[in-house]
């Protein structure tokens, strides 16, 4: 290995990092709230909602997210009559299936985070008058979030890793370019600058995690 | 005098169990009442019935005259929330919001009310920390108190919406027998400022001595009422011997 192939593949191969965080950060930022509305949808009193939710969760854990990857990628264009509206970039497509399929595990994450809220908690909060909305906002969501946080982290390292399945719907990224120049230059350098940057980015939401988890420690 | 709460032919059951049989009762301001009574006999039941946290099935209820329940027939939802929120209830496990300091606890549903001004409750919730000994735990989460300083803020909790009644389920039970002192001690203050309160309590010492009537509960009725003079010095039934005997 050589430092200066190093430096020479490492431009590109940030290049495709930029996509794999660019996923990261879309899909984070949009599965957790879905997560969110729909534990709270598993936890409605209109049935069809709850039915729907727990269909929903499901199906997304219960087959692989591959699948779904190119079920979403190139599946979608093939349904009739209606395939021909649903022809999306492919960066977008993958994008909708990481999306759904993270959202049905961080609602299965918080809905473990519910249960585990004692009862007293909601008694408390409604004999000092506060209404059902103004205890989820005030008293359940935070201590919700509290305990769902450890698997949220875990969760999201997940996630890290999981974007290298953009490599299979061909959308380039890193592991994409580390393979490219791995076939090019005859060389495993690329796989393992791969892994570095891949445990760089896992270390630093590693640590922005624990940091989390400290600050709300609540003691 | 007109009474602060008036309970008529109060019943409860969960299935086919009747956990509250035909319950009469009504505390006049001041008035301290305490309820006693073997596990299971429906004390819990009928303290949380007035506070809306269990639904009976029949019977009235009527805090300041006005109805939270009548003949079985409930007021309308923003009723229930105001004829309620006359009323503070502390329970065995304190119930504290565990991601809030000592403080956030206290201030947590006046702010989230918005009555009163920010400073006003600022202002109330040190004036009440003091009153129960815990100035110097205001910044504090309640995961770092003690058993006795947590029901002691959770008095201090339900004092901040100015009740008018304070409702006690066990508030000692869960406590190590020396941390009870504190928490008794507290309540008898508010007893001696003429707060209105029904205390559920296995410590018959502190009900002999701070209550002004005590409710005997059995099986889902009061079985006999009186002054503490009458209940421990000369109960007319045989169960409220035998149960006062039991240890
Ligand atoms: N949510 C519920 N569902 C079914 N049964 C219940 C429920 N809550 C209470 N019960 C039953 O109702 C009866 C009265 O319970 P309650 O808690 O009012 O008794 P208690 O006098 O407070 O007893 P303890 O001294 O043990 O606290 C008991 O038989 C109890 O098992
Ligand atoms: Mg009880």
């Amino acid at each position: 290995m050589n430092l200066d192939y190093i430096i020479q593949i490492s431009g590109p191969m940030l290049e495709g990092a930029r996509t794999t965080i660019l996923l990261f950060l879309i899909v984070i930022v949009l599965s957790i709230p879905l997560g969110m509305l729909v534990t709270l949808m598993a936890k409605s009193r209109l049935k069809p909602l709850a039915w729907i939710a727990h269909t929903y969760i499901y199906v997304m854990r219960g087959t692989p997210l591959l699948l779904q990857l190119l079920f979403f990628c190139f599946g979608l264009p093939q349904i009739p009559v209606i395939g021909e509206y649903l022809v999306f970039d492919r960066f977008v497509a993958a994008c909708l299936g990481f999306v759904l399929n993270y959202g049905a595990y961080f609602a299965e994450i918080f809905r473990g985070g519910l249960l585990s809220i004692d009862k007293g908690q909601h008694e408390a909060a409604k004999v000092l008058g506060l209404s059902k909305w103004q205890t989820l906002r005030k008293v359940i969501l935070a201590q919700m979030f509290r305990v769902a946080l450890p698997a949220v982290a875990n969760e999201s390292i997940t996630l890290v890793k999981d974007t290298a399945l953009l490599y299979a719907v061909a959308v380039p990224e890193l592991l994409n370019y580390a393979k490219t120049a791995v076939n090019r230059d005859f060389t495993v350098t690329p796989f393992v600058v791969a892994g570095v940057i891949y445990l760089l980015m896992t270390l630093v939401l590693t640590l922005f995690f624990k940091g989390l988890e400290k600050r709300f420690k609540f003691e | 005098m007109s009474s602060m709460i008036e309970v008529q032919q109060l019943q409860k059951s969960f299935g086919s169990l009747d956990v509250l049989k035909a319950i009469n009762f009504s505390v006049s301001p001041g008035e301290v009442v305490a309820v006693i009574g073997p596990s299971g006999s429906g004390k819990s039941t009928m303290l949380r019935s007035l506070v809306h946290l269990e639904e009976v099935n029949g019977g009235s209820i009527l805090i300041h005259g006005k109805p939270l329940v009548q003949n079985g027939k409930y007021a309308a939802a923003a009723d229930i929330r105001k004829i309620t929120s006359t009323m503070g209830m502390v329970f065995q496990h304190f119930n504290l919001f565990p991601h809030l300091t000592v403080r956030g606890n206290l201030e947590l549903a006046p702010r989230t009310l918005k009555r009163e001004s920010t400073e006003v409750i600022a202002a109330r919730s040190l004036e009440l920390l003091a009153k129960v000994g815990l100035a110097d735990k205001a910044d504090v989460y309640p995961s770092l108190l003690s058993g006795g300083q947590k029901q002691r803020v959770a008095i201090a909790r339900a004092l901040m919406l100015n009740p008018d009644i304070l409702l006690f389920d066990e508030p000692t039970s869960a406590l190590d027998p020396e941390l009870t002192g504190e928490v008794l001690r507290v309540i008898r203050t508010l007893a001696e400022e003429n707060m209105t309160m029904i205390i559920v309590t296995h410590e018959m010492s502190f009900a002999r001595d701070v209550a002004d009537r005590i409710f005997f509960m059995e099986n889902g009725e009061i079985a006999e009422s009186g002054t503490p003079e009458q209940i421990f010095g000369n109960p007319q039934l045989e169960r409220t011997r035998t149960f006062l005997n039991r240890d």
